[in-house]
């Protein structure tokens, strides 16, 4: 492996590492948010350090299962768990979501349960994509950046925003080039391994992200790690955060080519554009870039990209999960699996619990899948070769 | 094999009875009171499909005059199904509404409303088992069954072709997930343009701003898809008559303070229902004017809707759709009252009609204090203050938590619910089921958790 791979790896399974004590000892804040719809651009602009909200190290529920009930999902679970242990003492603020109706409530219980982060704050996203629904993110990122230049007793400045928007479009524009490089058929980098560069760069300042992701890409250029026979997988999910269930999929044979995930293509997808109204600018980014579907009026637009990227990176197989109890994910589960349906592209539907093992059950499942998109494609060769003489029996 | 709008049809057969009824409500009464023995413990092949309406029409154990009031409320509703079943032989564009809103700028336009989620209740006329056999219908086609039982109850009707199909469906972002995705697959199947009601987490100034901002866009979205403008002097009619329909409700809200209540709560919750289904209709409004009538009489004379009222019960979340008789079962039995609860209270704001803008300003306020909406849409203090401020100002013996099953957001701030109630020194039954679907937990479990609380804590 790789050097910078190895770093990665070592840094993804940790929930602190060097990079965040550096930055705290050198004085800068860290910030927890929750969503890819929240602006890290503004915290980067405040002097902090945004840092991804994650439940890896976290054994168990045990306690977080005292505030959410069994129906509420693993990831809010495993994160109140690891809050009242104080483990996410260490920020000095948390920026909250309302992605969906578990997180949205991590928000009241960390408030009720009196946790000691000095700065909470909930960050509002509308559920739609239209003009008006970005004018109201606009005032919401303003709203967001008063509320911390009053916590922290400072100003941001169009000038430090804009910097903050550069930074994060060079993060970006290395994310995309290191994605674009699954579009060959010698696939560079393994989705786990891109998850773990996910996980890495989501808890460290943007500075060293960029150092990281400049040194990945000299790095990857020329590698593969596709085999024979392996199958091109587009991957679709929430949040996502467990390397080893990642690699459980490549060893049964996929290759992830291409993805729709909160700490994927969601993460990076889109510039914030340059005008001169920073905010109106970041607006228009992190509401228009491809959805997740809690955005109620776009899941065409998600079908649409899922289609494109079959096209354009060669995709044979689909995998879509959903943790359990996530209504969001399983609506679009249903829309997904009909509309595939139509034209018989071969998309399996998984439901996992976060860190919740089972990889016996999934293994089978999706060695299942793939033996079936296997015999799909030798059928179809068959069925080529054959010409105008093949008959069906 | 089910007919196009079978169950839509019986239901408004059965509501035509009840108009009938409602000629003679001392007869009606009268005869629910002798016929308990024969439908009052439990479903026949006898009494099927006449059980539900009068275990709604509260058994014989609702007041005549009340009754009356009941009847005007579900003659508006049997024209609205009526009008929806025959939209599009008359030619006249049906428009979908989620429950979360109400439908005056739809009715604004000509344009006929239907509340795509009606089932969850009337489905119970049909038989007891009907909502349960709608729900299984949504699950085998793959909706995902930790779905709300209510939004997965709408998709299999429609599956079944039980719903008339749309030509545009109006939804929120509100209050939970399962509406988010639900009218996501619902737009997918139906093919039909939707708009959204992207509900603001806060009630404040800036919200309310974006609010009215969407309510003018949906305007514009009715008028680019039905390709006419809008009436202002009919919704200036409407919204007339929905002021005075408030207020009538917000007057009995506040009357059930006095010990003894003068109403019970399903009453309140039937004519909510019935608003949500019909609005603007003269009827309904006139049937809130009795019911106000009625119950302020009541307040004037000190008597209470039961003789001797000894328990102060605080209803929270929906009440069960299965088993409204619930209500008037707990009168019946302990003499307990609920006085307050989260659907049937009434906080709507009045509207201001003295201007398009001020109409359009105002009702989008009104939209976000809409029954669990109001609640729902943002953190929980709009949910506990709420409960805070019932079991204080209404005198609570105790609080009957009806918990559903599909309600995750619900369900992940229970530890503060129960809280609350420990705090206020007062007693709490959670209940673990689901309010649409009753093989979570049937008639039979729901009395006997009932009548268990109250034995338990001394309150009978």
């Amino acid at each position: 492996m790789m050097k910078t791979l190895e770093t990665v790896r070592q840094l993804a399974v940790t929930t602190q590492n060097e990079y965040l004590a550096s930055a705290k000892a050198s004085g800068r804040r860290i910030m927890g948010y929750f969503c890819a719809y929240i602006p890290e651009e503004i915290i980067h602009a405040a002097g902090c350090v945004p840092y991804r909200m994650r439940a890896v190290q976290s054994p168990n529920t045990t306690l977080g299962d005292t505030w959410f009930s069994s129906i509420n999902c693993t990831f809010v679970r495993h994160i109140f768990d690891k809050a009242l242990r104080h483990e996410f003492d260490f920020l000095d603020g948390i920026v909250f979501s309302n992605g969906c109706d578990h997180l949205r409530r991590v928000y009241d219980n960390w408030r009720y349960a009196g946790l000691s982060n000095p700065f909470l704050h909930m960050f509002v996203t509308p559920h739609v994509i239209n003009d008006s629904a970005v004018r109201q993110y606009r005032h919401e990122c303003l709203a967001f950046k008063e509320s911390l230049e009053r916590h922290l007793g400072i100003v941001i400045s169009e000038q430090a925003l804009q910097d903050s928007i550069r930074w994060y479009n060079r993060k970006r524009t290395l994310l995309k080039e290191i994605y674009e490089l699954r579009k060959s058929k010698a696939i560079p980098i393994k989705g786990s391994e891109l998850l773990a560069v996910m996980l890495s760069i989501t808890a460290m300042p943007v500075e060293n992200a960029v150092e990281i992701l400049e040194r990945l890409l000299s790095e990857t250029t020329g590698r593969d790690v596709s085999s024979r026979g392996d199958i091109r997988v587009f991957l679709a999910a929430g949040h996502m955060e467990e390397i080893d269930h990642l690699e459980l999929l490549e060893g049964c044979g996929a290759v992830i080519a291409g993805d729709n995930l909160c700490m994927g293509l969601r993460h990076f997808d889109g510039l914030v554009g340059d005008g001169d109204d920073a905010l109106a600018s970041i607006a228009d980014r992190y509401l228009r870039h491809i959805s997740c579907p809690r955005m109620i009026n776009d899941f065409q637009r998600r079908l649409d990209h899922v289609k494109q990227v079959c096209k354009d990176y060669a995709i044979e197989a689909v995998i879509l999960e959903k943790m359990k109890f996530c209504d969001l994910w399983g609506g679009e589960a249903f829309i997904w699996r009909n509309e595939f349906k139509k034209t018989g592209f071969p998309i399996l539907v998984l439901e996992r619990e976060l860190h919740g093992g089972s990889t016996g059950q999934i293994r089978t499942r999706v060695q299942a899948f793939f033996e079936q998109v296997r015999n799909r494609q030798v059928h179809d060769e068959f069925v080529q070769a054959a010409g105008k003489n093949y008959r069906l029996k | 094999m089910l007919k196009p709008l079978e169950y839509l049809s019986l239901i408004q057969r059965r509501l035509w009875l009840i108009k009938v009824m409602g000629f003679f409500p001392r007869l009606t009464w009268l005869g629910m009171q002798l016929a308990r023995p024969l439908y009052v413990d439990h479903e026949t092949s006898l009494n099927r499909t006449l059980r539900y309406g009068m275990m709604t029409l509260g058994a014989g154990k609702l007041p005549p005059e009340e009754i009356t009031t009941y009847v005007m409320g579900f003659n508006a509703m049997r024209r609205n199904f009526k009008q929806a079943m025959n939209a599009r032989k008359d030619g006249v564009p049906l428009v979908w509404v989620q429950w979360i809103l109400s439908s005056e700028i739809i009715a604004a336009f000509g344009a006929r409303a239907l509340n795509a989620e009606l089932l969850n209740v009337f489905g119970n006329v049909v038989s007891a088992a009907t909502p349960s056999e709608l729900i299984a219908e949504a699950e085998s086609i793959g909706v995902p069954v930790e779905y709300c039982s209510a939004l997965k109850l709408s998709i299999g009707a429609y599956v079944l072709g039980q719903t008339p199909e749309p030509d545009l469906i109006v939804r929120a972002s509100q209050p939970c997930d399962t509406s988010i995705s639900s009218y996501q697959i619902m737009e997918y199947l139906t093919g039909a343009p939707a708009f959204t009601f992207d509900a603001p987490y806060w009630k404040d100034g800036p919200s309310f701003e974006y609010y009215e901002q969407v309510m003018w866009d949906f305007i514009a979205f009715m008028e680019h898809h039905l390709g006419r403008q809008i009436d202002w002097d009919r919704l200036r009619e409407i919204i007339t008559r929905v002021n005075e329909f408030n207020f009538y409700l917000h007057e009995v809200t506040e009357m059930m303070r006095a010990r003894p209540s003068p109403c019970s709560m399903i009453t309140l919750l039937m004519q909510w229902v019935m608003r949500e289904i019909t609005i603007g209709d003269p009827e309904i409004t006139a049937s809130a004017r009795e019911v106000y009538k009625i119950v302020k009489d009541r307040f004037e004379k000190g008597v209470g809707v039961v003789k001797k009222e000894k328990i102060r019960v605080i209803w929270w979340n929906p009440p069960f759709a299965f088993f409204t008789y619930v209500f008037k079962w707990m009168e019946h039995e302990f003499g307990a009252v609920v006085v307050n609860d989260f659907i049937g209270q009434c906080q709507m704001p009045q509207i201001d009609t003295s201007s398009n803008e001020t109409m359009v300003r105002d009702l989008a306020k009104s939209h976000l204090y809409l029954a669990m909406g109001r609640q729902c849409h943002g953190p929980v203090e709009y949910i506990t203050d709420e409960l805070k401020r019932a079991l204080e100002s209404f005198n609570a013996d105790c609080l009957i938590f009806a918990g559903h099953n599909g309600c995750q957001h619900g369900w992940a701030v229970g530890r503060i619910f129960k809280d609350i109630c420990k705090k206020a020194k007062i007693p709490a039954l959670i209940l673990n089921a689901d309010i649409m679907d009753q093989r979570h937990m049937p008639e039979k479990e729901i009395k006997r958790e009932i009548t268990e609380f109250f034995r338990s804590t001394g309150l009978a």
